[in-house]
């Protein structure tokens, strides 16, 4: 019986079960029946003939029970014994056996490891009520150099009050605050936010509440919603905490709730709202009053049940139509927003990468299976004249069919939950190295609907290739396979079939090779290319000191060059000083407009980062000084306004010119128009310090004593044991306040590993894949040909014995390699030439034909097929014509 | 050739055999190889039944349901896979009845 008619049967069998019960019923009526009729036509009376006729036969439903069994057992017992067959038939080819295991539990467990992160970062909501009607609205300055930039207070009650798609708009802005009262002080890192900004997303309070309208108006304390984290590790759990009282930068405020354990925001990395906050207060009350230049809030809306996602773009479009008009503050340009889909939105910078490696474990799966699919037709080719024979002794081809069938989805299953398992170990290791900025990641488990899609894709794929042996096995030519003792004829067309296989998973390693390579090479160039800066050496610090004890920027100054000098004394340090931001660290940043040129037009004013920094601080960091000098002691309050800028800016202001003694207008006090006029006493090279691949925006230095920011970093310069100086950074720290909450202490090349540990992360990723497919291309290759050899080894024999040498024997059997090598490399690079372009969002410095890492995918190719090649030519050349003659 | 699979095969082979010539419903089935070996063979239904389905499911033989009387009887008739397993049963069966009789004629 055919698998098809068997699979009507079952289910037949089972779904019309009813059905069938009633046939039956009918069936076995008729014969009692019958013989009730003949016995009553013999003179007895039909209720004892009735009687008798039921004891003969025992009964009708133990009959019913047999025909039952035989139905139901036949299919279980003939699954059973083609499962037992195509055990025994594993067993007897162990080799086989295991090489189709390994192939496919590799590609499986790539695929569900890969699988499980995709799903965790792109396909699984966020964890917000229907977050598909969460947008961001940003403000649109691309023609400024800041195509994402927030918005101010007055730009949120504009959306808040003139837009009608929207059941509202909230904000948010990172920040930190110190804790103090009742335990050591420490710096949280918090959230301000709107009131309604917890109810917009959906988001509930562990324990207590979230905030409500009404926090807004409580006089004299201000409200504060600790995350579980800090709720744990200074309250001890306590779940008596709502409703106490805490103190935060000095001013008393009151606990209205904990967020739940594990409660994280997953905004994009440019909005710098980190996912650890700590703690969320509110804006003071007055923060929609604030200056329109004045751009720090993160914008939030969601929109109203039955709007589109067009109708609210544009909405927000026309809002800020209405408000270019309304005010001359935006000038001739005029504000454009930006809204863009939360889930689109959050994991921006990781939807490539993830892309690319979907990709890169689809193709890796797919090899996998045409190699399994390459093993099989190597063995259906042995095992011809077995299928031949067995054929020949009355076997059907169906039934034999059927058990190749069976065969190859066992195989499939069991490499499919080997895979399964390794992929579960794969995904944990994989967490553990997992970069900071895929946050998210960590809700990635191995989960059903992953595990069904991976299996599924294995089970169809074996399915598919089982029938191109199969289709092959039991051929025409069956008798001749009986006849010709080497399998010769039977195996020419599988040979071909074998071989174009083996080109596809060749070109296929190919392209992933080269993208190993590129992606490798890329993570090289960011690591090598010079940041301007130099981080070795250094530890980093926080501080914060509380506007109650620092009232002013003179008591500030003093206190930080008191500090610095401390810190530089100590042994083993070379140098102390202090810089607004750290290298890629989560504090939002701080930049605004300049103009060089007296009533240049605000609004168009081009967009520079801002960094404050202590004198000393540059050199510090080795940043290198192009033209004029650096900061120094004398640059203070009682001085007028100095800046150091950076190349870009110099170069793009005055071309051509010194910059130094020139004179610029910024904004170092946000407070929305360029109005501080300060002079360039220097010009640096551009400083990579928001991110490690790109150039992002010209850079405005002031000098921290002219310029407060806090919380500030503190660097403190070692020489080789930067880690040995914390203990006594500490110590300085409690000797010149004890009351000063010290954070975030770390090396700083801990920023920057953290900034390029997405990428190598990445890179690390595709060398794994490439690794394995080309494993397994290098496995296809070996099968390819040490079948070719088998095949011939009596030609070998022959040529031998006419006197061929083993050179030329050698040749023969590498001809055949470098012929598949040569196609499957051309198709690979032809292959790649067209994803290139695709490719190139993720290189950095190169393109996508870079000469290095095609040459290089050349020479390992060539490599591993040599060495696939190199038992085959061993056993062609051990070719003895005594011993083929004989058989002859 | 196992000796119980012999056996087991024996009813089936009677089966096909009875239904060469025309389709039949079970009784009739049944009559026809007790009248045809003589009442050598009597059919039960518990033997007879569970091998009709299993030739049903092998494709040998396929069922039709009618109705005659008011009542519903399926009749089988004959695949032509049943018949030529029916051929390959029979050629077993002269080789087996060969090998019996050389084993018990010899010395």
């Amino acid at each position: 019986m055919g698998l098809i008619a068997r699979a009507a049967s079952v289910w037949r069998t089972i779904a019309r079960g009813r059905r069938l019960a009633a046939d039956l019923d009918a069936e076995l009526g008729a014969w009692v029946d019958e013989h009730v009729e003949r016995r009553v036509r013999r003179g007895e009376a039909p209720e004892a003939a009735r009687r008798a006729v039921l004891a003969e036969m025992g009964g009708v439903e133990p009959v019913k029970e047999q025909v039952r069994d035989v139905r139901m057992g036949r299919l279980l017992d003939e699954t059973l014994r083609d499962v037992a067959h195509a055990w025994r038939g594993f067993r007897r080819t162990p080799a086989f056996t295991l090489a189709a295991l390994a192939t496919l539990a590799l590609g499986v467990a790539a695929v569900t490891t890969i699988f499980s992160v995709a799903h965790a970062l792109l396909l699984q909501p966020l964890p917000f009520r229907d977050p598909d009607r969460l947008v961001f609205v940003w403000a649109d300055q691309t023609a400024e150099g800041y195509p994402r930039a927030p918005l101010s207070g007055p730009e949120l009650r504009d959306l808040d009050e003139r837009s009608t798609r929207f059941e509202g708009f909230g904000a948010i802005w990172a920040t930190t605050a110190a804790l103090t009262g009742d335990d050591l002080p420490e710096q949280l890192r918090i959230g301000l936010v709107t009131s309604d900004f917890f109810s917009l997303l959906g988001a509930e309070a562990a324990l207590g509440r979230t905030f409500t309208i009404d926090d807004e108006s409580v006089e004299g304390a201000t409200s504060i919603l600790l995350s579980d984290a800090v709720w744990r590790r200074r309250y001890g759990g306590d779940a008596g905490i709502v409703g106490r009282r805490v103190d935060v930068n000095g001013r008393p405020a009151i606990v209205v709730g904990v967020m739940p354990a594990g409660f994280r925001l997953m905004m994009p990395p440019d909005s710098a709202v980190p996912d650890d906050l700590e703690a969320f207060q509110l804006f003071n009350r007055r923060f929609t009053e604030g200056p329109r230049g004045q751009r720090y809030l993160r914008v939030i809306g969601r929109m109203r049940a039955e709007v589109g996602d067009l109708d609210a773009i544009a909405d927000v479009a026309r809002v800020g139509r209405e408000i270019s008009a309304a005010h001359a503050f935006y000038g001739a340009s005029g504000r454009q927003f930006e809204t863009v889909p939360l889930h689109v939105d959050a994991m921006n910078d990781v939807r490539r990468p993830l892309q690319v490696l979907s990709a890169g474990v689809g193709l890796l799966l797919l090899i996998a299976c045409i190699n399994v699919g390459s093993l099989l037709v190597a063995r259906a080719a042995a095992r011809a004249r077995e299928a031949a024979l067995r054929t020949a002794l009355g076997a059907g081809r169906a039934r034999l069919f059927r058990q190749h069938l069976v065969e190859t989805l066992v195989l499939g299953a069991m490499g499919g939950a080997l895979g399964v398992g390794l992929g579960y170990w794969g995904l944990r290791l994989l967490l553990r190295f997992t970069p900071e900025a895929l946050g998210r990641l960590h809700l990635a488990t191995m989960n059903l609907p992953v595990v069904a899609v991976s299996l599924g894709t294995v089970l169809s794929w074996m399915a598919v290739l089982a029938l191109a042996p199969a289709s092959q096995a039991p051929s025409a030519s069956m008798l001749e396979a009986v006849l010709d003792d080497r399998g010769h004829t039977a195996g020419r067309g599988r040979g071909r079939l074998r071989r174009a296989l083996t080109v596809a998973q060749l070109a296929l390693s190919v392209v992933l090779v080269l993208m190993a390579l590129l992606l490798t090479r890329t993570v090289q160039r960011v690591q090598q290319s010079d940041p301007g800066f130099e981080a070795g050496g250094v530890v980093s610090f926080r501080v914060a000191l509380p506007g109650t004890r620092y009232p002013t920027q003179e008591a500030f100054n003093a206190f930080s060059r008191r500090m610095q000098e401390s810190l530089a004394a100590l042994p083993g340090a070379t140098a102390a000083a202090s810089w607004s931001h750290a290298p890629y660290d989560h504090v939002p940043n701080w930049g605004g407009p300049y103009i060089a040129v007296e009533g240049a037009d605000a609004s168009t004013a081009p967009q520079a980062d801002y960094r404050a920094v202590s004198p000393g601080g540059m050199e510090l960091l080795q940043v290198r000084l192009l033209e004029g000098r650096w900061f120094s002691e004398t640059d203070d309050l009682s001085t007028a306004p100095v800046v150091i800028v950076d190349q870009r800016l110099a170069q793009r202001t005055w071309p051509g010119a010194s910059a130094v003694g020139r004179r610029l207008a910024v904004d170092p006090f946000v407070t929305g128009t360029p109005a501080t006029w300060a002079t360039v006493v220097g010009v640096v090279t551009h400083v990579r310090h928001r991110s490690p691949s790109d150039e992002v925006r010209d850079q405005v230095y002031f000098t921290a004593r002219q310029a407060t920011r806090n919380p500030s970093v503190y660097l403190v310069k070692a020489g080789a044991d930067a880690a040995g100086l914390v203990p006594a950074i500490r110590d300085t720290l409690r000797t010149l306040d004890p009351a000063l909450p010290i954070y975030d202490v770390q090396p700083l090349t801990a920023y920057v590993d953290r900034a390029r540990a997405l990428r190598s992360f990445t890179a690390v990723l595709a060398a794994l894949f490439a690794a394995a497919a080309l494993l397994l291309a290098a496995v296809g290759i070996h099968g390819v040909v040490a079948y070719a050899v088998t095949e011939r080894q009596r030609e070998f024999g022959v040529r031998r014995a006419l006197g061929a040498g083993s050179r030329e024997l050698a040749g023969l059997v590498v001809g055949e390699c470098a012929v598949m090598t040569a196609a499957g490399l051309t198709l690979g690079l032809l292959g790649a030439a067209a994803g290139g372009s695709w490719l190139q969002t993720q290189l950095v410095g190169i393109v996508p034909w870079d000469p290095p890492s095609v040459a290089g995918t050349v020479v390992v190719l060539v490599v591993a097929a040599l060495l696939a090649c190199a038992a085959p030519v061993r056993r062609a050349l051990r070719a003895d014509p005594a011993v083929v003659l004989r058989q002859a | 050739m196992a000796r119980l699979d012999l056996m087991k095969g024996t009813l089936a082979l009677l089966i096909l055999r009875t239904l060469e010539l025309e389709p039949r419903h079970g009784v009739a089935i049944a009559d026809r190889i007790q009248q045809t070996t003589r009442g050598t063979f009597h059919v039960r239904p518990g033997s007879l039944f569970p091998a009709l389905h299993r030739l049903e499911q092998e494709g040998a033989i396929a069922g039709d349901w009618s109705i005659v009387d008011g009542r519903r009887i399926k009749t089988y008739r004959l695949t032509s896979a049943g018949r030529r397993q029916l051929a390959a049963g029979a050629r077993d069966w002269a080789r087996v009845v060969e090998a019996m009789r050389l084993v018990l004629e010899t010395e």
